[in-house]
């Protein structure tokens, strides 16, 4: 039998770390998962908007000042493209797969395009916030003060989520509308709108992810997209439109990017597919995604 | 023109990856067959249309292009001689390439009577951030616009991809960056010339050093697990190894992928490290310094490297937390001879900024050519004795004289930078370093 206290106390950090790395994909991943299992859109534009939240950073809060600032502009930024994007994607709802990547993909490459002539090809690197700054003694080891601070809001953002798709009934109503949208429509709710809320909200935390991320990882181009395929395995892994599938496989991609890497890392390049190929194998659906009829 | 072909590029990677992705997620077929058509896109626009800008007295329009290259190659001086600048305008490279072309731009401005009486005139084409985009502009710069000289090369594997057409249609190649070792060794040829360094040079130039004046032990080797972070690291095990040192471990994050590098510095503590040997460049040099110091291994565990590591624009993303790095190249822009102030300071006066090594290395790559044609009188009917009168000059750079080798690899010192306030400062030479030919 291992010692398992004594296997975690040497580890804290990475798995402290894998946690915050979780809690941030999570952010992008809800509204992926739910925009699918909702819309039966594949929203590809999300990495874009992940990374117009970090430039909302290098804007506004380069050096941690008006960070909430940041916060608060990228996900009204945010808000308003995911009802942008809720608006264009309805007149070809019901032509498939294809049409809906083509123009959530342009609208990517638009996004990304847009950034790339404002703030250019650089590396940036905003700070944290200075309150946030230093490092904090957690289980006995030095963590970075910010990245706790990101594990907290994550957690804020999973726990509001859960409580208001589970125990409220706006969030019933969404739900109805994921399991049978003519229904809901038949009762006289305006499924058009609950549409346009879902994908607002989802795209608004993909903005706030990406402002939070800022410090962490950089802003720079090409970030989007590696984002986006990170958010598209949680969503794999987890299953389409789950709240609690999109934070299991998030907390799930977050300690194999760590604990995994750290443990096995001359397996680290194939840790993240291996892992997906493994769900795939063994639930088709995802970890929390209802069983479909047939593939999309 | 620029923007246009930086969207098919940026993208390409991503489309493939999303494209398997996709193909997991919904709809196999449909993102499949998006993904191939827009590669193919990014392909065709990579390619670029050449912009030609004449320098000199040279005026002729890219029209003209494939007479004034035949009567070039046909010898004729006072005609203007076609020099391809094959650097990246697009991609994850382009501030790279803005550095490359300045130097080499600024060496044509600073010297308007060079070059053995020829006029140059100057097609740019973008190489793009890919092998395969690389190689093409190679192939539009020899086939179609014909010209005599190619200068740039940012990526090895494109360098390594273009190596045949250039020795077999005889057209010599100066590269202005890209460092595999293969390039000068086991591929080299007569036509192909190297102003840069090796990947090997920057880190065997550090080992000595390493082991003498931070530690005798323990020293923990991190970089990219691609065929340059390979390439460095060996560089610096041959030379450590050789004064006695002992390496207590080595890691490899996968290239392009590593968003985090935690783990992996969880690795460097655990094995209970006393110095750092890293190379990283781009992205991947601003992440891993910042994230270096977050961990706390800033202070802990002295960081030094490759000079790419703090070189160029990565250095004002890193912040603060690239203060203290030490790291080995051949330029650092306060290096203390004529030659160099005199170079930093028309730099400087063009471009409002101090030069970086790219800017250099592409500055004489300009100078080499300018050195041959002058043996030549600028005379380059022969290309055999062209290549040959380039081969045996010596290089009055800026980083200080050089010569090249028997592969056209240069012969030159490197120098011991520090981080301090934001800005790589010099501190000693470090050594010549010559590779075995």
């Amino acid at each position: 039998m291992p010692d398992v206290g004594a296997f975690l106390s040497d580890n804290a950090v990475t798995i402290l770390n894998g946690l915050a790395r979780g809690l941030v994909l999570f952010m992008i991943a809800i509204g992926l998962s739910l925009i699918f299992g909702l819309a039966d859109v594949l929203n590809l534009a999300h990495g874009a908007v992940f990374l117009l939240g970090g430039y909302a950073a290098v804007q506004l809060a380069p050096d941690g000042n008006g960070f909430l600032v940041a916060l608060a502009v990228a996900a009204l930024v945010g808000l308003v493209l995911g009802g942008g994007m809720a608006a264009a994607v309805r007149p070809i709802a019901g032509r498939g797969h294809l049409d809906q990547a083509l123009l959530t993909l342009g609208a990517s490459y638009v996004l990304a395009e847009l950034a790339s002539l404002v703030w250019g090809d650089n590396y940036y690197s905003p700070l944290a916030p200075a309150a946030l700054g230093g490092a904090t003694q957690v289980l006995g080891v030095s963590f970075p003060t910010y990245r706790l601070a990101v594990i907290a809001v994550g957690l804020l953002i999973a726990v509001g989520a859960y409580l208001l798709f589970e125990r409220t009934q706006l969030g019933a109503l969404v739900q109805a509308t994921v399991a049978d949208r003519g229904m809901v429509s038949a009762l006289g709710v305006n499924t058009s709108l609950v549409l346009a809320g879902v994908f607002g909200v989802g795209t608004a935390l993909a903005a706030v992810g990406g402002v939070l991320a800022a410090p962490v990882l950089g802003v720079r181009p090409g970030i989007d997209s590696q984002v986006l395929l990170l958010a598209l395995i949680v969503v794999v892994i987890g299953g389409l439109g789950s709240i609690r599938g999109a934070l299991i496989g998030a907390l799930l991609i977050g300690q194999v990017e760590s604990l995994g890497v750290f443990l096995l890392p001359e397996l680290s390049a194939f840790l993240l597919f291996g892992a997906m190929a493994l769900v795939l194998l063994l639930r088709p659906e995802g970890l929390f995604g209802a069983p479909r009829e047939a593939a999309g | 023109m620029a923007d246009d072909t930086t969207a098919g590029l940026h993208r390409r990677g991503f489309l493939q990856r999303a494209g398997l992705l996709g193909a997991a997620a919904a709809s196999p077929a449909l993102l499949a067959a998006c993904s191939g058509s827009a590669v193919d896109e990014g392909g065709d626009s990579a390619a670029g249309s050449p912009s030609a800008s004449a320098s000199g007295a040279a005026s002729a329009s890219e029209e003209e292009g494939p007479s004034a290259s035949e009567s070039a190659s046909a010898s004729g001086s006072g005609e203007a001689l076609r020099v391809g600048l094959l650097i990246p305008t697009s991609g994850v490279y382009t501030l790279l390439g803005e550095s490359m072309r300045s130097g080499f731009q600024l060496y044509l401005d600073t010297n308007p009577d060079a070059f053995g009486g020829r006029s140059i005139e100057t097609i740019e084409v973008d190489e793009g951030e890919t092998p395969d985009t690389g190689v093409r502009g190679a192939q539009r710069l020899v086939t179609e616009e014909e010209v005599a000289v190619v200068i740039g090369i940012v990526n090895s594997a494109a360098a390594l991809g273009a190596r045949d057409l250039f020795d077999e249609s005889q057209i010599p190649l100066i590269i202005a960056n890209a460092g595999a070792n293969d390039i000068t060794g086991a591929a080299a040829s007569p036509y192909i010339f190297r102003v840069s360094f090796s990947n090997r040079q920057p880190n065997f130039a550090l080992g000595q050093y390493m082991y003498d004046e931070i530690s005798p032990e323990g020293v923990f080797l991190i970089a990219p697990d691609y065929a340059a972070g390979t390439e460095q690291m060996a560089g610096f095990r041959e030379a450590y190894e050789a004064a006695g040192g002992t390496i207590v471990g080595q890691t490899a994050p996968p290239f392009a992928q590593t968003q985090d590098y935690q783990p992996f510095l969880a690795e460097i503590q655990n094995a209970g490290a006393q110095a750092v040997h890293a190379f990283f460049s781009g992205g991947e040099a601003v992440t891993f310094v910042q994230q270096y110091t977050q961990f706390g291994l800033g202070g802990t565990i002295p960081l030094l490297g490759s000079g790419f590591l703090t070189e160029g624009a990565v250095l004002q993303g890193q912040g603060a937390a690239a203060n203290g790095i030490r790291t080995s190249l051949h330029y650092v822009s306060d290096l203390d001879n004529p030659r160099n102030a005199e170079f930093v300071e028309a730099y400087q006066s063009a471009y409002d900024a101090l030069p970086d090594v790219f800017a250099v290395q592409a500055y004489d790559a300009a100078q080499l050519l300018d050195l041959g044609l002058a043996e030549t009188e600028g005379d380059t009917s022969d290309m055999a004795t062209f290549v040959e009168a380039m081969a045996s000059v010596e290089i009055d750079s800026p980083r200080g004289a050089f010569r090249l080798d028997a592969n056209r690899n240069p012969v030159q010192t490197f120098y011991l930078r520090e981080v301090v306030d934001g800005a790589n400062t010099y501190v000693q030479d470090l050594i010549e370093v010559e590779d075995a030919v």
